[in-house]
Protein backbone atom coordinates (compact mmCIF):
# COMPACT_ATOMS: atom_id res chain seq x y z
CA UNK A 1 0.00 0.00 0.00
CA UNK A 2 1.20 3.11 -1.30
CA UNK A 3 0.13 5.26 1.36
CA UNK A 4 1.48 2.89 4.40
CA UNK A 5 4.56 5.16 5.02
CA UNK A 6 2.04 8.13 5.69
CA UNK A 7 -0.09 6.28 7.82
CA UNK A 8 2.80 5.16 10.34
CA UNK A 9 4.09 8.53 9.72
CA UNK A 10 0.86 10.35 11.60
CA UNK A 11 0.04 7.51 13.23
CA UNK A 12 3.75 7.15 14.65
CA UNK A 13 3.20 11.02 15.80
CA UNK A 14 0.13 10.69 17.96
CA UNK A 15 2.00 7.76 19.73
CA UNK A 16 4.92 9.43 20.21
CA UNK A 17 3.72 12.48 21.53
CA UNK A 18 1.21 10.67 24.05
CA UNK A 19 3.84 8.55 25.42
CA UNK A 20 5.81 11.52 25.95
CA UNK A 21 3.12 13.06 27.78
CA UNK A 22 3.70 10.48 30.68
CA UNK A 23 1.02 13.16 33.16
CA UNK A 24 -1.20 12.83 30.70
CA UNK A 25 -1.75 8.82 30.63
CA UNK A 26 -1.22 8.40 34.50
CA UNK A 27 -4.30 11.25 35.21
CA UNK A 28 -6.49 9.57 32.50
CA UNK A 29 -6.78 6.65 34.88
CA UNK A 30 -7.83 9.00 37.60
CA UNK A 31 -11.20 9.63 36.28
CA UNK A 32 -12.16 6.24 35.90
CA UNK A 33 -11.10 5.44 39.19
CA UNK A 34 -12.92 8.06 40.90
CA UNK A 35 -16.02 6.77 39.25
CA UNK A 36 -15.64 3.11 40.00
CA UNK A 37 -14.17 3.35 43.95
CA UNK A 38 -16.16 6.11 44.93
CA UNK A 39 -19.64 6.62 42.72
CA UNK A 40 -19.08 2.99 42.83
CA UNK A 41 -18.83 2.42 45.92
CA UNK A 42 -21.36 5.63 47.07
CA UNK A 43 -24.05 3.87 45.04
CA UNK A 44 -23.14 0.17 45.50
CA UNK A 45 -23.87 1.28 49.67
CA UNK A 46 -27.39 1.92 49.16
CA UNK A 47 -27.84 -1.33 47.65
CA UNK A 48 -27.87 -4.55 50.08
CA UNK A 49 -25.82 -7.93 50.46
CA UNK A 50 -24.88 -9.32 47.12
CA UNK A 51 -26.13 -6.72 45.21
CA UNK A 52 -23.71 -4.04 47.01
CA UNK A 53 -20.38 -6.61 45.73
CA UNK A 54 -22.00 -7.03 42.44
CA UNK A 55 -22.45 -3.71 41.53
CA UNK A 56 -18.87 -2.82 41.54
CA UNK A 57 -18.10 -5.59 38.78
CA UNK A 58 -21.29 -4.50 36.79
CA UNK A 59 -19.61 -1.03 36.54
CA UNK A 60 -16.26 -2.52 35.36
CA UNK A 61 -17.33 -2.81 31.71
CA UNK A 62 -18.86 0.68 32.03
CA UNK A 63 -16.03 2.46 33.29
CA UNK A 64 -13.54 0.88 30.62
CA UNK A 65 -15.95 1.75 28.55
CA UNK A 66 -15.54 5.53 29.58
CA UNK A 67 -12.33 5.23 29.43
CA UNK A 68 -12.05 4.29 25.78
CA UNK A 69 -14.64 6.90 25.07
CA UNK A 70 -12.86 10.06 26.40
CA UNK A 71 -9.34 8.56 25.35
CA UNK A 72 -10.26 8.26 21.70
CA UNK A 73 -12.84 11.77 21.50
CA UNK A 74 -9.74 13.48 23.16
CA UNK A 75 -7.06 11.93 20.25
CA UNK A 76 -9.42 13.21 17.79
CA UNK A 77 -9.14 16.19 19.15
CA UNK A 78 -5.68 16.54 17.30
CA UNK A 79 -7.12 16.65 13.54
CA UNK A 80 -8.58 20.31 15.13
CA UNK A 81 -5.70 20.79 17.18
CA UNK A 82 -3.48 20.41 13.75
CA UNK A 83 -5.96 22.59 11.90
CA UNK A 84 -5.54 25.45 14.55
CA UNK A 85 -1.97 25.49 14.77
CA UNK A 86 -1.28 25.02 11.08
CA UNK A 87 0.27 21.64 11.28
CA UNK A 88 -2.60 19.90 9.48
CA UNK A 89 -1.25 22.14 6.12
CA UNK A 90 1.94 19.59 6.23
CA UNK A 91 -0.31 17.11 6.00
CA UNK A 92 -2.52 18.26 3.46
CA UNK A 93 0.44 19.32 1.43
CA UNK A 94 1.62 16.00 0.96
CA UNK A 95 0.70 13.62 -1.65
CA UNK A 96 -2.00 11.54 0.05
CA UNK A 97 -5.90 11.65 -0.56
CA UNK A 98 -6.86 13.62 2.39
CA UNK A 99 -8.97 11.12 3.85
CA UNK A 100 -5.82 9.32 4.84
CA UNK A 101 -4.99 11.66 7.05
CA UNK A 102 -8.28 10.96 9.07
CA UNK A 103 -7.90 6.97 8.77
CA UNK A 104 -4.65 7.68 10.61
CA UNK A 105 -5.83 9.72 13.23
CA UNK A 106 -8.46 7.28 13.90
CA UNK A 107 -5.90 4.15 14.00
CA UNK A 108 -3.80 6.16 16.49
CA UNK A 109 -7.08 7.68 18.28
CA UNK A 110 -8.08 3.82 18.90
CA UNK A 111 -4.50 2.59 20.04
CA UNK A 112 -4.44 5.29 22.56
CA UNK A 113 -7.34 4.76 23.44
CA UNK A 114 -6.85 0.27 23.41
CA UNK A 115 -3.49 1.36 25.56
CA UNK A 116 -5.75 3.19 28.38
CA UNK A 117 -8.07 0.64 28.55
CA UNK A 118 -5.43 -1.71 29.17
CA UNK A 119 -3.52 0.16 31.58
CA UNK A 120 -6.98 0.73 33.31
CA UNK A 121 -7.36 -3.26 33.50
CA UNK A 122 -3.93 -3.85 34.84
CA UNK A 123 -5.02 -1.17 38.25
CA UNK A 124 -8.32 -2.88 38.43
CA UNK A 125 -6.53 -6.64 38.21
CA UNK A 126 -3.80 -5.05 41.04
CA UNK A 127 -7.12 -4.06 42.94
CA UNK A 128 -8.57 -7.56 42.66
CA UNK A 129 -11.60 -6.06 40.77
CA UNK A 130 -11.37 -8.14 37.92
CA UNK A 131 -9.99 -11.29 37.20
CA UNK A 132 -7.23 -12.06 34.98
CA UNK A 133 -9.67 -14.34 32.04
CA UNK A 134 -11.92 -11.61 32.27
CA UNK A 135 -9.56 -8.60 32.00
CA UNK A 136 -8.25 -10.70 28.54
CA UNK A 137 -11.69 -11.37 27.35
CA UNK A 138 -12.48 -7.49 27.79
CA UNK A 139 -9.62 -6.30 25.46
CA UNK A 140 -12.05 -8.37 22.41
CA UNK A 141 -14.54 -5.78 22.50
CA UNK A 142 -13.21 -3.08 24.14
CA UNK A 143 -11.11 -2.87 20.62
CA UNK A 144 -14.68 -2.86 18.47
CA UNK A 145 -15.48 -0.38 20.98
CA UNK A 146 -12.58 1.85 20.79
CA UNK A 147 -12.62 1.90 17.16
CA UNK A 148 -16.62 3.19 17.69
CA UNK A 149 -15.20 5.97 19.87
CA UNK A 150 -12.52 6.70 17.54
CA UNK A 151 -15.14 7.00 14.83
CA UNK A 152 -17.67 8.81 16.94
CA UNK A 153 -14.47 11.62 17.46
CA UNK A 154 -13.29 11.67 14.30
CA UNK A 155 -17.59 12.38 12.88
CA UNK A 156 -17.16 15.63 15.74
CA UNK A 157 -13.67 16.90 14.64
CA UNK A 158 -14.06 16.83 11.03
CA UNK A 159 -17.14 18.98 11.68
CA UNK A 160 -15.41 21.58 14.25
CA UNK A 161 -13.81 24.15 13.33
CA UNK A 162 -11.94 25.26 16.17
CA UNK A 163 -11.03 23.64 19.67
CA UNK A 164 -13.37 25.95 21.26
CA UNK A 165 -15.95 24.67 18.94
CA UNK A 166 -14.34 20.95 20.00
CA UNK A 167 -14.87 21.46 23.70
CA UNK A 168 -18.34 22.48 23.49
CA UNK A 169 -19.52 19.49 21.15
CA UNK A 170 -17.39 17.13 23.21
CA UNK A 171 -19.14 18.88 26.59
CA UNK A 172 -22.82 18.47 24.12
CA UNK A 173 -22.00 14.39 23.67
CA UNK A 174 -19.61 12.81 25.87
CA UNK A 175 -22.05 13.27 29.05
CA UNK A 176 -25.13 11.81 27.10
CA UNK A 177 -22.97 9.27 25.25
CA UNK A 178 -21.90 7.91 28.45
CA UNK A 179 -25.07 8.55 30.68
CA UNK A 180 -27.29 7.08 28.25
CA UNK A 181 -25.12 4.00 27.53
CA UNK A 182 -25.73 1.86 30.02
CA UNK A 183 -22.72 1.95 31.47
CA UNK A 184 -24.14 3.05 34.81
CA UNK A 185 -27.58 0.87 35.05
CA UNK A 186 -28.58 -1.74 33.54
CA UNK A 187 -31.14 -0.50 30.33
CA UNK A 188 -34.06 -2.12 31.37
CA UNK A 189 -34.11 -0.33 34.62
CA UNK A 190 -34.24 3.17 32.85
CA UNK A 191 -37.79 5.05 32.01
CA UNK A 192 -39.04 4.01 28.34
CA UNK A 193 -38.23 7.15 26.46
CA UNK A 194 -34.64 7.34 27.52
CA UNK A 195 -34.66 3.64 26.24
CA UNK A 196 -34.85 4.86 23.19
CA UNK A 197 -32.41 7.07 23.81
CA UNK A 198 -30.15 3.98 24.72
CA UNK A 199 -31.12 2.19 21.35
CA UNK A 200 -29.51 4.64 19.12
CA UNK A 201 -26.64 5.60 21.15
CA UNK A 202 -23.93 3.57 19.20
CA UNK A 203 -21.92 4.07 22.62
CA UNK A 204 -24.70 1.43 24.32
CA UNK A 205 -23.84 -1.16 22.50
CA UNK A 206 -19.69 -0.98 22.95
CA UNK A 207 -21.22 -0.86 26.92
CA UNK A 208 -23.16 -4.11 26.21
CA UNK A 209 -20.71 -5.88 24.18
CA UNK A 210 -18.04 -5.62 26.92
CA UNK A 211 -20.49 -6.87 29.08
CA UNK A 212 -20.88 -9.72 27.79
CA UNK A 213 -17.03 -10.19 29.12
CA UNK A 214 -18.11 -9.76 32.52
CA UNK A 215 -20.26 -12.54 34.23
CA UNK A 216 -21.40 -10.42 36.88
CA UNK A 217 -22.71 -8.19 34.25
CA UNK A 218 -26.16 -8.11 32.78
CA UNK A 219 -26.08 -7.21 29.16
CA UNK A 220 -29.26 -6.34 26.65
CA UNK A 221 -28.19 -6.92 23.51
CA UNK A 222 -27.16 -10.23 21.80
CA UNK A 223 -23.58 -10.07 21.05
CA UNK A 224 -24.74 -10.14 16.85
CA UNK A 225 -26.43 -6.93 17.62
CA UNK A 226 -23.60 -5.39 19.37
CA UNK A 227 -21.16 -6.00 16.73
CA UNK A 228 -23.35 -5.33 14.12
CA UNK A 229 -24.36 -1.63 15.77
CA UNK A 230 -20.80 -0.96 16.10
CA UNK A 231 -19.37 -2.37 12.48
CA UNK A 232 -21.69 -0.39 10.77
CA UNK A 233 -21.93 2.90 12.83
CA UNK A 234 -17.79 2.45 12.71
CA UNK A 235 -17.92 2.40 9.12
CA UNK A 236 -20.71 4.60 8.15
CA UNK A 237 -19.32 7.61 10.48
CA UNK A 238 -15.58 6.97 9.48
CA UNK A 239 -17.04 7.43 6.18
CA UNK A 240 -18.66 10.56 6.79
CA UNK A 241 -15.83 12.42 8.81
CA UNK A 242 -13.21 11.16 5.61
CA UNK A 243 -15.93 13.04 2.92
CA UNK A 244 -16.60 15.76 5.28
CA UNK A 245 -12.46 16.22 5.82
CA UNK A 246 -12.03 15.67 2.21
CA UNK A 247 -13.84 18.70 1.55
CA UNK A 248 -12.12 21.87 0.00
CA UNK A 249 -14.29 24.48 2.28
CA UNK A 250 -13.60 22.49 5.42
CA UNK A 251 -9.62 23.14 5.31
CA UNK A 252 -9.81 26.29 3.16
CA UNK A 253 -9.84 28.43 6.21
CA UNK A 254 -6.67 27.60 7.15
CA UNK A 255 -5.18 29.01 4.00
CA UNK A 256 -7.43 31.83 4.19
CA UNK A 257 -6.19 32.86 7.55
CA UNK A 258 -2.86 33.42 6.09
CA UNK A 259 -4.02 34.75 2.66
CA UNK A 260 -5.51 37.65 4.82
CA UNK A 261 -2.01 38.30 5.85
CA UNK A 262 -0.26 38.38 2.49
CA UNK A 263 -2.67 38.60 -0.14
CA UNK B 1 11.60 13.92 -17.60
CA UNK B 2 12.19 17.33 -18.62
CA UNK B 3 9.81 20.12 -19.49
CA UNK B 4 9.50 23.20 -21.33
CA UNK B 5 7.30 24.79 -19.02
CA UNK B 6 7.26 23.94 -15.62
CA UNK B 7 3.71 25.82 -14.55
CA UNK B 8 1.30 26.59 -16.86
CA UNK B 9 -1.87 28.57 -16.09
CA UNK B 10 -5.09 29.10 -18.37
CA UNK B 11 -7.77 31.45 -17.50
CA UNK B 12 -7.53 30.34 -13.96
CA UNK B 13 -10.02 31.48 -12.22
CA UNK B 14 -11.42 31.94 -8.47
CA UNK B 15 -14.68 33.17 -7.10
CA UNK B 16 -15.56 33.13 -3.68
CA UNK B 17 -19.17 33.82 -3.89
CA UNK B 18 -19.49 37.35 -5.71
CA UNK B 19 -15.86 38.28 -5.22
CA UNK B 20 -13.24 37.70 -7.62
CA UNK B 21 -9.97 36.87 -5.77
CA UNK B 22 -8.01 35.70 -9.16
CA UNK B 23 -9.27 36.77 -12.20
CA UNK B 24 -8.43 34.57 -15.66
CA UNK B 25 -4.34 34.46 -14.81
CA UNK B 26 -2.19 33.22 -17.76
CA UNK B 27 1.43 32.03 -17.03
CA UNK B 28 3.70 30.13 -18.74
CA UNK B 29 6.69 30.01 -16.24
CA UNK B 30 9.70 27.76 -17.69
CA UNK B 31 11.66 24.70 -15.77
CA UNK B 32 14.35 26.32 -13.84
CA UNK B 33 13.00 29.67 -13.96
CA UNK B 34 12.96 31.99 -10.99
CA UNK B 35 9.77 33.75 -10.84
CA UNK B 36 7.94 35.97 -8.74
CA UNK B 37 4.79 37.00 -8.43
CA UNK B 38 4.45 40.99 -6.51
CA UNK B 39 1.31 42.32 -5.60
CA UNK B 40 -0.17 44.18 -2.50
CA UNK B 41 -2.29 42.31 0.49
CA UNK B 42 -5.36 40.78 -1.48
CA UNK B 43 -3.76 40.92 -4.97
CA UNK B 44 -4.50 37.19 -5.32
CA UNK B 45 -0.72 35.90 -4.84
CA UNK B 46 -1.35 33.44 -2.11
CA UNK B 47 -5.05 32.34 -3.84
CA UNK B 48 -2.70 31.94 -7.29
CA UNK B 49 -0.41 29.27 -4.92
CA UNK B 50 -3.16 27.26 -3.67
CA UNK B 51 -4.08 26.95 -6.54
CA UNK B 52 -1.39 25.48 -8.41
CA UNK B 53 -0.61 23.54 -5.10
CA UNK B 54 -4.20 22.02 -4.94
CA UNK B 55 -4.97 23.68 -2.03
CA UNK B 56 -7.91 24.82 -3.57
CA UNK B 57 -9.60 24.23 -6.69
CA UNK B 58 -10.07 26.51 -9.21
CA UNK B 59 -13.68 27.80 -10.54
CA UNK B 60 -12.64 28.53 -13.75
CA UNK B 61 -9.90 27.42 -16.03
CA UNK B 62 -7.11 25.29 -15.53
CA UNK B 63 -3.27 24.84 -14.34
CA UNK B 64 -0.74 22.39 -15.11
CA UNK B 65 2.17 21.52 -13.14
CA UNK B 66 4.96 19.81 -15.35
CA UNK B 67 2.03 19.12 -17.60
CA UNK B 68 -0.37 17.51 -15.04
CA UNK B 69 -3.82 19.12 -14.42
CA UNK B 70 -4.32 20.24 -10.85
CA UNK B 71 -7.83 19.49 -11.56
CA UNK B 72 -7.27 15.58 -12.57
CA UNK B 73 -4.22 14.48 -10.51
CA UNK B 74 -4.09 16.49 -6.81
CA UNK B 75 -1.84 13.65 -5.62
CA UNK B 76 0.81 13.41 -8.45
CA UNK B 77 0.56 17.40 -8.32
CA UNK B 78 1.42 17.31 -4.56
CA UNK B 79 4.14 14.81 -5.00
CA UNK B 80 5.78 17.52 -7.64
CA UNK B 81 5.70 20.42 -5.34
CA UNK B 82 6.84 21.79 -2.23
CA UNK B 83 5.07 24.71 -0.37
CA UNK B 84 6.36 27.20 1.74
CA UNK B 85 3.92 28.56 3.80
CA UNK B 86 3.76 32.42 5.19
CA UNK B 87 3.56 31.00 8.29
CA UNK B 88 5.28 27.52 9.74
CA UNK B 89 3.62 24.87 9.19
CA UNK B 90 6.14 22.91 11.41
CA UNK B 91 5.00 21.56 15.14
CA UNK B 92 6.63 23.54 17.56
CA UNK B 93 6.51 21.07 20.29
CA UNK B 94 8.52 18.77 18.49
CA UNK B 95 12.43 18.34 17.36
CA UNK B 96 13.73 19.56 13.71
CA UNK B 97 14.42 15.83 13.31
CA UNK B 98 11.08 14.47 14.00
CA UNK B 99 9.45 17.70 11.88
CA UNK B 100 11.64 16.83 9.20
CA UNK B 101 11.58 12.44 9.25
CA UNK B 102 7.84 13.35 9.66
CA UNK B 103 7.81 15.33 6.80
CA UNK B 104 9.85 12.72 5.03
CA UNK B 105 7.70 9.90 5.80
CA UNK B 106 4.55 11.66 4.15
CA UNK B 107 6.80 12.10 1.11
CA UNK B 108 7.23 8.14 1.23
CA UNK B 109 10.98 8.49 1.92
CA UNK B 110 12.81 6.02 2.81
CA UNK B 111 14.80 6.23 6.14
CA UNK B 112 18.23 6.29 4.90
CA UNK B 113 16.98 8.59 2.32
CA UNK B 114 15.29 10.98 4.29
CA UNK B 115 18.28 10.90 6.96
CA UNK B 116 20.66 11.50 3.97
CA UNK B 117 18.31 14.48 2.79
CA UNK B 118 17.92 15.96 5.95
CA UNK B 119 21.89 16.40 7.27
CA UNK B 120 22.47 17.91 3.59
CA UNK B 121 19.77 20.51 4.08
CA UNK B 122 20.86 21.59 7.83
CA UNK B 123 24.83 21.21 6.73
CA UNK B 124 23.69 23.89 3.64
CA UNK B 125 21.14 25.98 6.38
CA UNK B 126 23.98 25.74 9.21
CA UNK B 127 21.43 23.80 11.58
CA UNK B 128 23.38 20.42 11.81
CA UNK B 129 23.95 21.44 15.49
CA UNK B 130 20.17 22.37 16.24
CA UNK B 131 18.90 19.17 15.04
CA UNK B 132 17.74 17.78 17.71
CA UNK B 133 16.29 21.08 19.55
CA UNK B 134 12.64 21.70 19.51
CA UNK B 135 10.87 24.73 17.03
CA UNK B 136 10.17 26.07 20.05
CA UNK B 137 13.67 26.65 20.90
CA UNK B 138 14.94 28.07 17.37
CA UNK B 139 14.75 31.86 16.13
CA UNK B 140 12.36 32.57 13.83
CA UNK B 141 14.96 32.86 11.10
CA UNK B 142 16.03 29.29 11.87
CA UNK B 143 12.49 28.00 12.27
CA UNK B 144 11.63 29.79 8.32
CA UNK B 145 15.26 27.41 7.70
CA UNK B 146 13.63 24.55 8.88
CA UNK B 147 10.13 25.07 7.01
CA UNK B 148 12.02 25.36 3.64
CA UNK B 149 14.03 22.62 4.07
CA UNK B 150 10.78 20.70 5.14
CA UNK B 151 9.81 22.11 1.47
CA UNK B 152 12.70 21.01 -0.61
CA UNK B 153 13.02 17.29 1.24
CA UNK B 154 11.59 15.70 -1.83
CA UNK B 155 13.52 18.09 -4.14
CA UNK B 156 10.09 19.21 -5.46
CA UNK B 157 9.97 19.84 -9.70
CA UNK B 158 8.63 23.49 -8.31
CA UNK B 159 9.13 25.29 -4.82
CA UNK B 160 6.64 27.52 -4.11
CA UNK B 161 7.42 30.27 -1.65
CA UNK B 162 4.61 32.63 -0.44
CA UNK B 163 6.11 35.63 1.28
CA UNK B 164 9.16 33.26 3.16
CA UNK B 165 10.42 36.25 4.65
CA UNK B 166 7.45 37.69 6.21
CA UNK B 167 7.98 38.80 9.38
CA UNK B 168 11.74 38.36 9.68
CA UNK B 169 14.41 40.89 10.35
CA UNK B 170 16.63 41.79 7.65
CA UNK B 171 19.87 39.43 8.41
CA UNK B 172 17.12 36.33 8.46
CA UNK B 173 15.89 37.60 5.37
CA UNK B 174 19.10 37.96 3.64
CA UNK B 175 20.12 34.43 4.61
CA UNK B 176 17.11 32.94 4.05
CA UNK B 177 17.93 34.17 0.20
CA UNK B 178 21.50 32.81 0.38
CA UNK B 179 19.67 29.38 1.03
CA UNK B 180 17.44 29.83 -1.75
CA UNK B 181 19.80 30.58 -4.27
CA UNK B 182 22.24 27.79 -2.97
CA UNK B 183 19.02 25.35 -3.29
CA UNK B 184 18.44 26.57 -7.23
CA UNK B 185 21.78 26.38 -7.99
CA UNK B 186 22.65 22.97 -6.67
CA UNK B 187 19.14 21.92 -7.16
CA UNK B 188 18.07 23.39 -10.50
CA UNK B 189 14.44 23.48 -9.63
CA UNK B 190 11.68 25.92 -10.37
CA UNK B 191 11.15 28.31 -7.79
CA UNK B 192 7.55 30.56 -7.39
CA UNK B 193 8.09 33.37 -5.39
CA UNK B 194 5.04 35.65 -3.86
CA UNK B 195 6.52 38.42 -1.86
CA UNK B 196 5.39 42.21 -0.85
CA UNK B 197 9.15 42.90 -0.24
CA UNK B 198 9.56 43.73 -3.53
CA UNK B 199 13.39 44.76 -3.29
CA UNK B 200 13.94 40.61 -2.70
CA UNK B 201 12.48 39.92 -5.89
CA UNK B 202 15.39 41.34 -8.01
CA UNK B 203 16.93 37.64 -8.22
CA UNK B 204 14.32 36.99 -10.23
CA UNK B 205 14.35 35.64 -13.98
CA UNK B 206 10.48 37.21 -14.74
CA UNK B 207 8.45 39.05 -11.85
CA UNK B 208 4.46 39.67 -12.28
CA UNK B 209 3.14 42.23 -10.83
CA UNK B 210 -0.77 41.29 -9.77
CA UNK B 211 -3.77 43.58 -8.67
CA UNK B 212 -7.41 42.70 -8.26
CA UNK B 213 -6.52 39.18 -8.96
CA UNK B 214 -5.28 39.99 -12.68
CA UNK B 215 -1.54 40.48 -14.14
CA UNK B 216 -0.82 43.73 -14.50
CA UNK B 217 2.81 44.33 -15.50
CA UNK B 218 5.68 42.03 -15.81
CA UNK B 219 8.99 41.15 -17.27
CA UNK B 220 12.93 40.50 -16.09
CA UNK B 221 12.92 42.67 -12.90
CA UNK B 222 16.23 44.88 -14.14
CA UNK B 223 14.81 45.58 -17.41
CA UNK B 224 11.64 46.41 -16.10
CA UNK B 225 13.83 49.10 -13.23
CA UNK B 226 15.70 50.02 -16.86
CA UNK B 227 12.39 50.69 -18.58
CA UNK B 228 11.40 52.77 -15.91
CA UNK B 229 13.76 55.74 -15.65
CA UNK B 230 17.48 56.34 -15.08
CA UNK B 231 16.83 58.03 -11.67
CA UNK B 232 14.24 58.75 -9.63
CA UNK B 233 14.03 62.27 -8.34
CA UNK B 234 12.41 63.10 -4.54
CA UNK B 235 11.69 66.53 -3.56
CA UNK B 236 10.02 68.30 -0.12
CA UNK B 237 8.49 70.64 -1.66
CA UNK B 238 7.96 74.20 -0.48
CA UNK B 239 5.61 74.92 -2.88
CA UNK B 240 4.48 71.75 -5.08
CA UNK B 241 2.55 74.15 -7.34
CA UNK B 242 6.01 75.70 -8.59
CA UNK B 243 7.78 72.95 -8.68
CA UNK B 244 5.54 70.40 -10.80
CA UNK B 245 5.19 73.85 -13.25
CA UNK B 246 8.79 73.40 -13.28
CA UNK B 247 9.90 69.73 -13.81
CA UNK B 248 6.09 68.17 -14.92
CA UNK B 249 6.73 69.29 -18.58
CA UNK B 250 10.31 67.44 -18.00
CA UNK B 251 9.85 64.77 -16.44
CA UNK B 252 6.46 64.07 -16.42
CA UNK B 253 3.30 63.86 -13.90
CA UNK B 254 5.02 62.97 -10.54
CA UNK B 255 3.18 61.08 -7.82
CA UNK B 256 2.13 63.16 -5.44
CA UNK B 257 2.21 62.36 -1.39
CA UNK B 258 1.12 65.84 0.32
CA UNK B 259 4.15 68.27 0.10
CA UNK B 260 6.39 65.45 -1.81
CA UNK B 261 6.95 64.59 -4.91
CA UNK B 262 8.36 62.08 -7.13
CA UNK B 263 9.68 62.31 -10.85
CA UNK B 264 10.77 59.66 -12.78
CA UNK B 265 13.82 60.56 -14.97
CA UNK B 266 14.55 58.63 -17.80
CA UNK B 267 17.50 61.35 -18.84
CA UNK B 268 20.70 59.71 -17.52
CA UNK B 269 22.76 63.15 -17.68
CA UNK B 270 20.33 65.55 -15.89
CA UNK B 271 22.51 68.45 -13.46
CA UNK B 272 20.63 67.83 -10.27
CA UNK B 273 22.61 70.29 -8.54
CA UNK B 274 21.63 72.95 -11.39
CA UNK B 275 17.81 71.88 -11.11
CA UNK B 276 17.61 72.44 -7.53
CA UNK B 277 19.18 76.15 -7.46
CA UNK B 278 16.92 76.61 -10.34
CA UNK B 279 14.32 76.08 -7.96
CA UNK B 280 15.06 78.17 -5.02
CA UNK B 281 12.90 78.35 -2.44
CA UNK B 282 10.18 76.42 -3.78
CA UNK B 283 12.13 73.01 -2.96
CA UNK B 284 13.29 71.70 0.85
CA UNK B 285 14.94 69.08 0.15
CA UNK B 286 16.06 66.83 -3.14
CA UNK B 287 17.46 63.65 -3.79
CA UNK B 288 18.33 61.61 -6.46
CA UNK B 289 18.31 57.76 -6.42
CA UNK B 290 18.03 54.84 -8.99
CA UNK B 291 14.80 53.53 -9.61
CA UNK B 292 14.36 49.77 -7.89
CA UNK B 293 11.29 46.90 -8.48
CA UNK B 294 9.10 49.14 -5.85
CA UNK B 295 9.36 52.47 -8.22
CA UNK B 296 8.40 49.95 -10.87
CA UNK B 297 5.30 48.79 -9.15
CA UNK B 298 4.38 52.34 -7.77
CA UNK B 299 4.61 53.78 -11.27
CA UNK B 300 3.46 50.86 -13.43
CA UNK B 301 1.04 49.29 -11.29
CA UNK B 302 -0.61 52.35 -8.92
CA UNK B 303 -0.94 55.41 -11.07
CA UNK B 304 0.56 58.44 -9.96
CA UNK B 305 -2.61 59.96 -9.10
CA UNK B 306 -3.14 56.77 -6.83
CA UNK B 307 0.39 56.30 -6.22
CA UNK B 308 0.07 57.13 -2.35
CA UNK B 309 0.82 53.83 -0.72
CA UNK B 310 0.03 53.67 3.29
Amino acid sequence: MKNWPAVKAVVGRELSKVFRQKGRLISSMVRPLIWLLVIGSGVGSMLQGEQQAGYLSFLVPGIVAMTLLFAALLSALTLVYDKEFGVMRMMLIAPIAHYWIVISKLIAATIIAMVQAVMLLVILLLLGLVEVQTALLLLIPASATAICCAAIGGLIAAWSKTLDNFAVIMNFFIFPLFFLSGALYPVSQLPEFLKYIVLINPFSYGVDLMKHAVPAATSDFSIVTDIAVLLSFSVVAIALACWRFSRESVHEPLFHRVSKKGG
Amino acid sequence: MAFKFAIQTSGLTKQYGQAVAVNKLDLNIQSGQFYGLLGPNGAGKSTTIHMLTTMTSPTFGDAFIAEQSVRDNPVAIRAAVGLVFQDSALDRMMTVDENLQFAAALYNLKPQQANERIDELLTIFGLEKKRHMKLVALSGGQRRAVDIARGVLHKPKVLFLDEPTIGLDLPNRRAIWRFVEQLRKEEGMTVFLTTHYLEEAVACDRVDFIQKGQLQYGGAPNALIRDLAAYILEIDCADTEVVNRALGPQFGEPIWEDEHLTFRVKDKDVDFSALQRSLGDAVIAMQWRKPNLNDVYLWTVCPPQTGVVS
